[in-house]
């Protein structure tokens, strides 16, 4: 008993250590953003500064950043839920019917992951202005409606579950579609999660396929305006911290609402015990 | 139905008054700035109706590569604001319209054209100058033990007070030593080059002599200072120490200024000009023009745009909004703005006693061989000769290419 | 069985769709680019000029160096990470008040952008700085002017960054991985008297197997393309210009020599292709490749 209590205790020392290193310079991100501008960021002046919101006041007053923020959002938004979709889709197709045209696209789904994205910027800035998406919403979101990294990660989960339920509810008669979508989808949650999770943080931080291929104002998204927003040499600490807490904030939400599925799908599995 | 009606007719009206469609990009984003320039294209739209202007923005980091696909793909704007580093590469590959025939009568009334000047040809329209000069900390001066009206005019002088600031210690440092950049060394180091009487080329362009005596002087002592009193970091980096305190002298262009204004820094600053081996000396001029395209169908109308914007009046309207010391245009200079402010004064002073860049296709990679010089002989234990050597070979074979 | 075929294929549309209008011009362009002189600012069109552009990377010592510390960062960073995901995703995985707080925390710092993070490391990374006095506090002699701005430390200090920005991101997928692994699995085991480091070998981690390898996978092929932090950091300098960073600073900012710079970039695919393919074999032993 004893022992138990000294091994929590040790555990959360632990613990708390890491979260201190893994936290530490977002928590500086936060208090440079709440900073006097012009003043110190060296370790005494965390603490002998004061807090001002005067940063973010001129962000939301300078620039239009609730049109960056919409557009932040919408494309994240739309491209997540995509996203969700269609790798589960791919990725069961992968998964369950392993025949040459599987395999061919699988590799198709690697091969596009391991070629810079830098290299191909270059002939898909022209493709998009020959297709007359150059500078619009599309070109924005419909690259990305199928992520390859999403279709690898719900194909690997998905093969580490046994097909065994699937087969059972064919035998009964249940349609392709039922079984996709009411018996294999909602097993997959803790990944989907994750693909949701990593979908719409890889889209809200995107900056140079956005820059490249938008140059409307008014089609900026956060990454991107925020670039926009320092000068020649001259943006200050403050706030660009102040710009980059407002780019986290919504994240942090989307991932506190995501991530329930995966506790939500661990907490299942201890009922079952 | 008559709303419709009106509708269509204002659409009509739309088309037949805004014929001309000119495209402009320029760098200038930030809220300090921005403003200004939507002014002055409104202004100019104004004063010009049939000319619609269209802005849009690039951003310092990644706005080249922006320009290039867009002229690799001939869907660029119809004016381009460029670095003068860059005009000779684009005007060499036939990407900018030859406006020499254009400009004939402002020839006298801007400066910087022999930065634009590509075999005798002028491929883009000086903007707004800047040139580097000399930024101390008096504070930290004085406790080191100088004068109150102290300025270091050579190199000893700026040794000695640079080493003597770095000899207070705990976290304070004497001189801003550039590194982890492209495009910025070699503009702190050319100064101290060309003080020394250096050349990049000979005089009939036929030679690299980047390896010669001057050379070697100029070099070693920007090691000096980088080995006796450097805080080493990139340009940002280094500002942002100088603000904090922590460094005294800066090689620094005029957004120093700005910062110091927007950002509210509290700093005893002294501007002074770039010290010399035994008297001041020369440093880095540079700027930002604006091109016409070659592909743009409305070669006059750009220029008509370029004008405008560079008049003298819209020059001391963009230095004010941004702080910037030195416009092109000889008229604008002499306006009570700059002589009333003593920084920027140092500034126009400067521009006469400074020299720029050759005017050369390969001048990205020449910089770049330089560059890798330089920090050779500060950041590895190379002495400072054979850099240079190994750079001219490597520039001459370039050359020869 | 053939309906069930036809239903795969439409399931593979929403990529073939994607791919084929999105993905494969570009691909095949940037191949063909390869072989061409092609270069951005020349309006002199384009030449076939064979295998040129690859023999002159043999020759190029930019790109050896490149291709040195690309290895480097990938060699010493993926193990890293995955073992300490791994470890972080078991420590979190039990149940104990607070787990989601820690959860979150472990995971923020992949949440927000890489060029932030890329700055304030640049500021911690700096001489007197944060880490500076850490390193002195235990008895290290940081580098005189910093931790990047030195050879022997700048590419260690930049994986050190990259380790603590994508570790959360990892033990996330290992939560979901371990999630899958059924709770019978373990009861049995108890029931046969297995202790729990005796369970972790013969059932977590074969079972982990599959995410394991996703995980090993992805990091490599993002580790390989390690460009944002080495482009904001220290621009190629003090040793650590990658193999993406070579690819882009050739190709499309300063010598705009797009065809040379593709060929890199299908060299920089083969080698990852090659990698991945070790990376299967070795994970997945009993079952076929793909």
């Amino acid at each position: 008993m004893v022992t138990n209590r000294i091994h929590l205790v040790l555990r959360y020392v632990g613990l708390s250590a890491v979260l201190a290193v893994m936290v530490f310079p977002i928590l500086w991100m936060f208090r440079v953003s709440l900073m006097p501008a012009g003043a110190a960021v060296g370790f005494g002046d965390l603490f002998s500064t004061g807090v001002t919101l005067t940063n973010f006041i001129d962000l939301f007053r300078q620039a239009s950043i609730g049109r960056f923020l919409f557009n932040s959002v919408l494309v994240a938004v739309v491209v997540t839920v995509a996203n969700a979709f269609f790798c589960f889709m791919v990725a069961y197709a992968l998964a369950r019917y392993r025949g040459l045209a599987g395999r061919i696209m699988f590799v198709t789904v690697i091969v596009v992951l391991m070629i810079p994205a830098h290299i191909l910027i270059v002939p898909l800035y022209v493709l998009m202005l020959k297709m007359g998406m150059y500078d619009t919403y599309w070109a924005l979101m419909l690259p990305w409606l199928v992520n390859p990294i999403g279709i690898f990660l719900v194909k690997q989960y998905l093969e580490s579950i046994p097909p065994d339920m699937e087969d059972a509810a064919r035998i009964d008669g249940a349609g392709e579609l039922t079984i996709l979508f009411r018996i294999v989808m909602p097993l997959c949650k803790p990944a989907l999660a994750v693909l949701a999770i990593q979908v719409f943080f890889t889209n809200w931080n995107l900056f140079l396929f956005p820059y490249i291929l938008t140059s409307s104002e008014s089609l900026r998204t956060l990454p991107v305006a925020l670039a926009h927003f320092q000068g020649h040499q001259a943006i200050d600490w403050q706030h660009l911290m102040a710009g980059s807490a407002v780019a986290v904030i919504p994240v942090l939400i989307a991932f506190g609402f995501l991530q329930r599925h995966i506790v939500s799908g661990i907490t299942a599995g201890a009922v079952k015990q | 139905m008559k709303f419709v009606v009106f509708l269509f007719l204002i659409l009509v009206a739309a088309n037949v008054t805004a014929d001309t469609t000119l495209r402009w990009w320029q760098f200038w984003t930030d809220p300090a700035i921005k403003p200004t320039i939507e002014t002055i294209v409104d202004e100019f739209e104004q004063a010009n109706p049939g000319i619609n202007v269209e802005l849009t923005d690039l951003t310092w980091a990644n706005g080249h590569e922006k320009i290039v696909l867009s002229l690799a793909s001939g869907t660029g704007p119809d004016v381009l604001e460029l670095g003068s580093d860059w005009i000779a590469q684009f005007a060499a590959n036939g990407h900018l319209a030859d406006i020499s025939s254009m400009i004939a009568d402002d020839s006298s009334a801007f400066q910087g054209w022999s930065m634009a000047d590509y075999d005798d040809k002028i491929y883009a329209f000086p903007w707004i100058l800047g040139t580097r000069v000399l930024f101390a900390n008096r504070e930290l001066l004085t406790r080191a033990g100088y004068d109150p009206d102290f300025v270091p005019v050579t190199w000893d002088d700026l040794k000695q007070s640079a080493a003597a600031v770095s000899a207070l210690g705990s976290g304070v440092y004497g001189w801003g030593s550039n590194a982890a950049e492209k495009h910025r060394l070699y503009k702190k180091f050319l100064p101290f080059f060309w003080s020394a009487q250096g050349q990049i080329f000979s005089d009939n362009g036929q030679h690299c002599v980047l390896a010669s005596t001057y050379a070697i002087d100029a070099l070693q002592t920007y090691k000096d200072l980088h080995d006796s009193s450097g805080y080493v970091a990139n340009q940002r980096g280094i500002e942002d120490a100088f603000l904090e305190g922590k460094v005294g002298f800066v090689l620094s262009g005029d957004w120093l200024l700005k910062r110091i204004e927007l950002e509210k820094h509290k700093i005893d600053l002294v501007s002074t000009l770039m010290p010399g081996p035994t008297f001041i000396g020369r440093s880095f001029m540079g700027g930002e023009f604006l091109a016409v395209t070659e592909a743009s169908e409305q070669k006059e109308a750009a220029m008509k745009l370029i004008r405008f914007v560079t008049s003298p009046k819209n020059q001391v309207r963009f230095c004010k909004a941004n702080r910037s010391a030195n416009p092109s245009s000889i008229v604008a200079q002499t306006d009570e703005y700059f002589s009333s402010n003593i920084h920027l004064q140092t500034f126009i002073k400067q521009i006469p006693m400074s020299n720029h860049p050759p005017v050369d296709p390969d001048w990205v990679f020449i910089e770049n061989i330089i560059e890798e010089a330089i920090e050779e002989s500060l950041f590895e234990s190379g002495g400072v000769a054979e850099p240079l050597r190994k750079a001219r070979g490597k520039i001459a074979k370039l050359k020869s290419q | 069985m053939k309906r069930s075929r036809l239903i795969g294929l439409l399931l593979l549309l929403p990529w073939l769709i994607t791919f084929l209008v999105f993905w494969f011009f570009p691909l095949v362009f940037s191949l063909l680019a390869g072989f061409t002189d092609y270069s951005l600012l020349s309006r002199a069109g384009m030449e076939w000029i064979g295998w040129d552009n690859y023999r002159g990377l043999l020759a190029d010592e930019d790109f050896h160096s490149a291709l040195k510390n690309t290895f480097i960062f990938v060699i010493g960073s993926v193990p890293v990470t995955t073992v300490l995901a791994l470890l972080m995703a078991l420590l979190v995985s039990r149940r104990l008040p607070g787990r989601s707080l820690f959860r979150a925390g472990f995971f923020l710092p992949s949440i927000t952008s890489m060029v932030v993070i890329a700055l304030i490391f640049t500021n911690l990374y700096q001489r007197g700085g944060y880490v500076a006095t850490l390193a002195t506090m235990i008895g290290f002699v940081p580098p005189e002017h910093g931790f990047l701005y030195s050879s022997s430390t700048a590419l260690y200090s930049i994986m050190a960054m990259d380790i603590w920005m994508s570790v959360g991101y990892y033990m996330l997928i290992f939560l979901a991985g371990l999630k899958a692994i059924p709770i019978e699995l373990y009861e049995a085991a108890r029931i046969q008297g297995a202790s729990s480091t005796r369970q972790f070998f013969s059932i977590t981690l074969p079972l982990l197997r599959p995410v394991a390898l996703f995980i090993v996978v992805i990091n490599s092929i993002k580790s390989f393309q390690v460009f944002v932090e080495i482009f904001v950091m220290t621009k190629g300098k003090f040793d650590t210009a990658s193999m993406v960073y070579f690819i882009y600073d050739v190709g499309v900012t300063t010598a705009f020599q797009f065809g040379y710079a593709s060929a890199a970039a299908y060299v920089l695919f083969l080698i990852v292709a090659a990698f991945a393919a070790l990376q299967f074999l070795l994970l997945r032993r009993r079952q076929p490749i793909w």
